[in-house]
């Protein structure tokens, strides 16, 4: 039972990765109206840039944060500059196939510049663990929760309590309705793709604490799994996406308890068949935004 | 008024198509006798099979307007079912060769079933991850496949009790099956299934309003791709004697993928064009060839801004669609003659 019991913690604490990488996808996928194909290796990029950072200024997670989420912000901008700047009004398949061909380049870019085998994540926080009875929680997953619930939070503020959130949420909800309103649409687009992006970085970070390593080939299991969690809300919805992630953490973690750690993938591939299966145009239906 | 199938110079048509075209096939045919070098025609035999391969995606991307991206899957499951079938059960080459196909588009069938009623994107989400679970399965169902360290020996094929091992005699068969999946794709596309997928690529609620069944013929669609990307892979499994996972990444994909879309979508010459370029690209970036899909990613993203259908894709089709580019043309599609 106790056994369960932290397999089901290991997956909340996994899931809530997969959460703040789904939630950065829904903020892209809402905000720009494109689908990006290369939100795994901008995660990538994030885990990559934090190892540099925690190696020149030290065990600092706040460093890191900022690190990671500046570095995909700013190669965020980059990718809107090429795939969709210009593809607004052409057919999707276009875009599509630019944000395909970035995630290639990206993704190679990274094996040649950072090398192409596993590298050792620094020891960024202690060892330590903390027992409940016969369950235990590491101070690692701690941190990991902590910093998703965080940052949810300031993202939650940031779109409802400022000028720029209300405005990110009117061009996600239409974009036409937006130009009308007044307000900066490509401008408005770019910052949705940074935040998005960025907060894909800082999963990006977390998910090379949790698992210790590194490798420039990581970005494709991420993104498909933040693709996988978000289909759970329609692609655009946030909280639902978050949610996804959660479910989808721990499904994968109940799941190699009953076969091997090997078939990690899978699990997010089948709960990605069901969903499709069964809800395709996922929980939060909005109106006019069929699959 | 003469017929002019989309995407075809009218010089090229009717006679002049038949002459051209069997002047070619005499030449390739001949082309190993006049230059039989071991390096060239292990470059020929990759041209053919990378030929079947693009022609096969395109199918699916071109010709129906879905998104495979993860195509290395099925030519996976093709060269696993080859190598199987020829070492556990002993089958002939000749007999594996199909049944390798039929494997590949069942599995083709169950991957795009979820998503036939769905956006495209899903499809694409779908097939990379196929594509990397297929790989995950072969590294680690190690009673089957051997896991990681992939299958050795796999038995040459007989032809009529000659052994066929080396190079120039696998040209023959690569070219063998390139022609015959050009010359059926060529009579399928110009049917009224690869009309049907046609209309589905351009508008697919028209399509469904004047009575395509979108669902079916986007499944079939999907599993006639699957099937030749099998056959390629049982091709490529013999010929390679030795297969692993690794040889299936989502970078051979990718790879497939960037030949199409290069070359051309929409058209039965495009993946042609774009095997032949990439693969010769290959061999000249083979001193830096850690470049080399950074060069591929480099030319997709260019011909995404600056031609999309591909060099010689579909140029009266929605593939060619670019309303805001690099460089702004007039307006698409001067109403397709006669189609």
């Amino acid at each position: 039972m106790g056994y369960y019991l932290s397999q089901l913690i290991n997956g909340v604490c996994q899931g809530s990765i997969y959460a703040l990488m789904a939630i950065g996808f829904s903020v892209v996928m809402g905000v720009v109206g494109l689908v990006t194909f290369c939100h795994g290796e901008i995660i990538m990029l994030g885990a990559f840039a934090s190892y540099y950072a925690f190696a020149w200024a030290g065990n600092n997670l706040l460093v890191g944060i900022l690190a990671s989420f500046g570095a995909s912000a700013l190669v965020s901008v980059v990718v809107y500059k090429v795939c969709y700047e210009r593809f607004f009004d052409a057919p999707h398949h276009i875009s599509l196939l630019c944000t395909i061909g970035m995630s290639m380049l990206l993704k190679n870019l990274a094996q040649i510049i950072f090398g192409p085998n596993f590298k050792p994540m620094l020891d960024v926080l202690p060892n330590r663990f903390y027992g409940f009875g016969q369950v235990g929680i590491s101070l690692v997953q701690l941190t990991v929760i902590a910093t998703v619930i965080a940052l949810s939070l300031l993202l939650f503020l940031f779109f409802n309590k400022t000028r720029w959130g209300v405005q990110l949420r009117a061009v996600s909800q239409d974009r036409k309705a937006a130009t009308m309103m007044g307000i900066n649409v490509k401008l408005t687009s770019l910052l949705g793709n940074a935040i998005g992006c960025g907060l894909g970085g800082v999963a990006g970070m977390l998910l090379a604490i949790y698992y210790q390593t590194l490798i420039a080939t990581m970005g494709g299991a991420a993104g498909m799994k933040a693709f996988s969690a978000s289909v759970l809300g329609g692609m655009t919805d946030v909280p639902s996406a978050a949610a996804g992630g959660l479910v989808l953490g721990v499904i994968e973690n109940l799941g190699i308890t009953f076969t091997s750690a090997s078939f990690r993938d899978i699990f997010a591939f089948i709960f990605l068949l069901g969903v499709l299966m069964f809800r395709p145009e996922g929980f939060a239906r909005k109106q006019g935004s069929r699959p | 008024m003469t017929f002019t199938a989309p995407g075809r110079a009218p010089w090229f048509q009717g006679r002049n198509r038949a002459i051209g075209l069997s002047l070619l096939l005499l030449l390739l045919l001949c082309f190993p006798q006049i230059y039989p070098k071991s390096y060239v025609m292990g470059v020929m035999c990759r041209i053919f099979m990378y030929a079947i391969l693009t022609g096969s995606l395109n199918i699916i991307n071109g010709y129906s307007g879905q998104f495979n991206i993860g195509h290395a899957g099925f030519f996976c499951v093709g060269a696993y079912a080859e190598a199987l079938f020829a070492m556990k059960i002993g089958l002939s080459f000749w007999l594996a060769l199909p049944l390798a196909g039929v494997l590949a588009a069942l599995i083709g069938l169950v991957v795009s079933l979820p998503t036939l009623r769905l956006r495209g994107i899903y499809l694409a989400i779908v097939t990379l991850g196929a594509s990397e679970i297929i790989r995950l399965l072969a590294l680690n169902w190690e009673g089957l496949t051997g896991g990681p360290m992939g299958i050795k020996g796999i038995p040459s094929p007989m032809f009529f009790g000659l052994k066929i091992s080396r190079s120039p005699q696998y040209y023959y068969i690569f070219l063998f099956l390139a022609v015959l999946f050009y010359l059926v794709t060529d009579r399928v596309v110009n049917s009224r299934v690869g009309r049907a997928w046609v209309s589905i690529r351009e508008d697919e609620a028209a399509a469904q309003s004047l009575g395509v069944e979108t669902a079916r013929y986007k499944a079939m669609n999907f599993m006639y791709g699957a099937f030749w990307a099998g056959v390629a892979g049982a091709a490529f499994a013999p010929y390679f004697k030795f297969i692993s996972p690794d040889m299936f990444s989502l970078d051979e994909g990718f790879n497939i993928l960037s030949m199409v879309i290069i070359g051309g979508q929409g058209t039965l010459v495009g993946p042609v064009v774009g095997a032949v370029i990439v693969n010769f690209l290959t061999e000249v970036l083979r001193p830096v060839s850690q470049y080399r899909m950074v060069i591929y990613a480099l030319l997709i993203i260019g011909m995404m801004w600056v031609r999309p259908q591909g060099l010689v894709g579909a140029s009266n089709s929605i593939l060619a669609e670019k309303k805001a580019g690099f460089w702004r043309r007039k307006p698409r599609r001067p109403a397709a003659k006669g189609a």
